[in-house]
């Protein structure tokens, strides 16, 4: 009670300054709240948004609107012969957040990593079950595995040694569940009897401090003066979270913010005619995609996958849903990501042989099903539920009868991560620019049973080709290897993979310095407004 | 002459009870405005297979989001223009029409039946039976309407069907308690007085007697009713509980169609004025019938 007295007594003067100088407050209108303020619980980016990437830094960071890793809280690494060990170096004289409830006696160090790993790896941390949840990303991406004993030999070097060679490891530590939090600060808040608040208002290395957080409402943020690469322009950061897309267009236009996530596509042509608008763009690196749940009939069944693919007329839904503005996806991976097998067929819109193959598999009078939609604006889906219903069109063509069904999106993912669904949409924006973060993450058989892998569709042939080119560190021979995967992929079809979508990011005229980020996160460190 | 004649008839033979009741009726504007509006709605819905262009479903891939007719760039085919996947929406409207009108029927009967004859027995027998189906509507009274919808339509499920029973049941109480206080003004007057003397059973007491006197303010009761079971019915198909898609009900039309609101004005302002000119219609004729029916407005 105190702790977050205090906190809304901080708030309070940062609102207080925010009258007296307005032109150094940057407001982000965003699409939701987040779900928490811990990155490794959750797996949306809405999350990562108002935590990771304002909050925290990690060993290694991907490179400012690129995927490439560079050092973050690691100044250096070396990585040993047989791919086992590896060694961070540690950066020194990074602060940690001062806040009026807690000011850290010390720097940054060795210890700080070691808390941030063990307690997402070993059941037995003291806080492993604080906050009651799951560590989702560790989980998904295999990294309780992939990982045998982390050491720090001194306050500034860190050494993992992993079980078995692994391609995207260093990729991976810069995700976001692998943000480092103070353990200074959880030690602190265990002696004072209130662990989770850990979670709940943490402390991190980031550009920015957590000032306020009023659920559905607002979250503020003030500028960490002491932060180790400089401290950001923008002295106050706010999230307005305006869950429709055309009430944030209004408000941009309005000037009551200076930023904007997922416009209607619908609106993108007048808001590039707005010269009191920028909007940014590039190809994104996502999927949007239909998965069957092949644990049930018909669909474990090859020709009737095949046979929903050849009915669904995916120029129609790129044209209606995402008004042009991407391209149609054959393979679960996008185009601009390395090992995109360009030789991949994918199939025609042709009812009548979607119609025939149907009869081939036992279903002349077609079937009922369901259709999943969900209902939130993605970047890789600006709208499920019209896809849905273009989808049920072309289905009812060839005599497939589905319903749509919808849920709220945290209900919707964990319903079908426990497989309630026939046929789901969902999608996909890579996370560290690595094609096993597509195949394995969304396809693998491991992600079947924990239910990443919505189709539950766990096939030998692929899986094996996806396991070991995680293995493999040469990327010629990880190429050749994904390139197959691909293949087996698209003729086993679990999936319809729909499109790859352009994303948009309208933005004040006056914002300076921002640079879009082709995992679809959204960071306001080095932004500066013009006056 | 005319004049004289026509003061002679009205003088001379007392008019039936309809045509009085329609006498006054048409002497309200506004309520034969209603009216009549209904009635072409009514014969839009029954004749939709005729009277629309195309079929409400079907899917027009290469005129997705084309204005209405009379604007620029518009199409003859589309009178009113085509919505986000390419369906016509002045098909779809008349369609709507058939559902809308159809649910508020189902929604308004059922409530009605149940609450005649929940009210019946609660202001006939009154006691115990009085006190239970009268605490039961109060607390159905207490909670907002929409919000007990939502509640039941979570349970049961989102469907058209689901949501017209939940509807039916926050209108209930309305009934039974309109139902119950006529019966207790007209229980104790002579007329069924005697009856009960002559003999009359309790069934024939209720239904044949006493119900007949109290059915005016039930009829308002009901059309006035019937814009709010197609108002509510349109909240709950945009909050996106009531019919699933593609049924084209008006409610779900306007939700789906937020997003273009500032760049296809046509496919949020048409639903968007039908459920206002329909609802309009329903309380315009239920004024005219309460101010036709009542006694006390009578000259």
């Amino acid at each position: 009670m105190k702790k977050s007295l205090s906190l809304f007594a901080g708030a309070a003067l940062a609102t207080a300054m925010a009258s007296t100088a307005v032109a150094d407050t940057f407001v982000f209108c965003s699409e939701a709240s987040p779900e928490g303020f811990n990155p490794a619980f959750y797996t949306s980016g809405t999350t990562f948004d108002a935590s990771s990437r304002t909050m925290f830094n990690r060993l290694v960071e991907f490179e400012r609107g690129g995927t490439s890793v560079v050092p973050g809280l690691a100044e250096s690494w070396e990585i040993s012969e047989d791919g086992l060990t590896y060694t961070f170096n540690l950066r020194e004289g990074v602060k940690f957040h001062a806040r009026s409830d807690f000011r850290p006696s010390r720097e940054f160090n060795a210890e700080d990593v070691v808390f941030s790993f063990e307690r997402q790896m070993n059941p037995d941390h003291p806080f492993h079950g604080v906050s009651n949840q799951d560590y989702a990303y560790f989980g998904y991406m295999g990294m309780a595995d992939a990982i045998d004993s982390i050491s720090a030999p001194d306050d500034y070097t860190i050494v993992f040694n992993l079980s078995a060679p692994n391609a995207t490891f260093l990729a991976n530590l810069a995700m976001d569940f692998a943000s480092i939090h103070s353990a200074e600060y959880a030690d602190a808040m265990m002696d004072a009897g209130t662990p989770n608040q850990v979670d709940i208002t943490p402390i991190g290395t980031g550009p920015f401090i957590l000032a306020q957080y009023r659920k559905d409402s607002v979250i503020r943020y003030v500028r960490h003066n002491a932060y180790w690469e400089g401290a950001a322009d923008i002295e106050r950061l706010v999230f307005s979270i305006t869950p429709d897309a055309s009430v944030r267009y209004a408000k941009l236009r309005a000037g009551e913010c200076h930023h904007m996530v997922y416009p209607n596509p619908s609106d993108v042509a007048a808001m590039q005619d707005d010269p009191n608008i920028n909007v940014l763009s590039q190809p994104g690196l996502n999927v949007g995609y239909l998965a069957f749940n092949t644990n049930k009939a018909p669909f474990d069944n090859d020709l009737v996958r095949q046979a929903l693919n050849i009915a669904t007329n995916k120029e129609a839904i790129l044209d209606a849903v995402y008004q042009g503005a991407g391209q149609v996806a054959k393979n679960p991976i996008p185009p601009t990501m390395w090992s995109y097998n360009e030789n991949v067929v994918d199939y025609d819109y042709d009812p009548e042989y979607a119609r025939q193959l149907l009869a081939e598999a036992g279903f002349e009078d077609g079937f009922e099903t369901d259709i999943w939609a969900m209902p939130v604006q993605r970047p890789y889906n600006p709208n499920a539920r019209r896809m849905a219903e273009l989808i049920q069109a072309d289905w009812a063509a060839v005599g497939v009868d589905a319903e749509i069904v919808s849920f709220e999106w945290g209900e919707y993912l964990e319903r079908t991560q426990n497989g309630e669904h026939e046929t789901m949409m969902l999608g996909w924006t890579g996370d560290n620019g690595d094609p096993d973060n597509f195949l394995n993450t969304l396809l693998g058989c491991q992600a079947a049973e924990t239910g990443g892998n919505r189709a539950f569709w766990c096939d030998e042939e692929f899986n094996s080709l996806v396991d070991q080119a995680l293995r493999t560190p040469v990327v010629e021979e990880r190429t050749a290897l994904y390139e197959e995967a691909q293949v087996v992929f698209k003729a086993a079809a679990p999936w319809i993979t729909i499109a790859h979508s352009v994303v948009f990011e309208p933005v004040r005229p006056e914002v300076e310095g921002y640079v879009m980020s082709p995992f679809g996160s959204h960071s306001f460190y080095g932004v500066s407004l013009a006056d | 002459m005319t004049m004289t004649s026509e003061t002679q008839t009205t003088v001379r033979m007392p008019q039936t009870p309809l045509a009085e009741f329609w006498s006054y009726f048409i002497q309200n504007r506004g309520a034969l405005i209603g009216f009549c509006f209904i009635v072409f709605i009514v014969l839009l819905a029954i004749f939709a297979n005729f009277v629309a262009p195309h079929h409400p479903h079907e899917q027009f891939r290469d005129f997705i989001l084309v204005p209405p007719a009379w604007a620029e760039g518009g199409n003859a085919q589309f009178w009113l223009g085509t919505d986000g996947v390419g369906r016509d929406i002045l098909s779809r409207l008349i369609h709507g029409a058939r559902l809308s009108l159809l649910i508020g029927l189902v929604i308004v009967s059922v409530s009605l039946v149940l609450g005649i004859c929940l009210g019946l027995i609660a202001g006939y027998f009154g006691g115990f039976a009085d006190v239970a189906i009268m605490r039961f509507s109060d607390i159905l009274l207490s909670m907002p309407a929409l919000l007990l919808a939502i509640a039941i339509v979570a349970i049961l499920g989102p469907s058209i069907v689901n949501s017209g029973l939940a509807l039916s049941l926050v209108y209930l109480p309305h009934y039974v308690r309109l139902t119950r206080a006529s019966v207790l003004t007209e229980i104790n007057k002579d007329y069924v007085i005697s009856s009960r003397v002559a003999g009359a059973g309790a069934l024939r007491l209720m239904f044949i007697v006493i119900l007949p006197n109290c059915l005016a303010p039930l009829i308002v009761q009901a059309t006035l009713g019937f814009s709010n079971a197609i108002l509510d019915m349109a909240a709950l198909g945009f909050l996106g509980l009531g019919a699933q898609p593609p049924l084209p009900e008006w409610g779900s039309m306007l939700a789906t169609a937020r997003e273009f609101i500032q760049s296809a004005w046509w496919v949020v302002t048409f639903p968007g004025l039908i459920i206002l000119v329909t609802v309009l219609a329903f309380n315009l004729m239920g004024d005219g019938l309460r101010d036709a029916l009542d006694p006390k407005l009578k000259q």
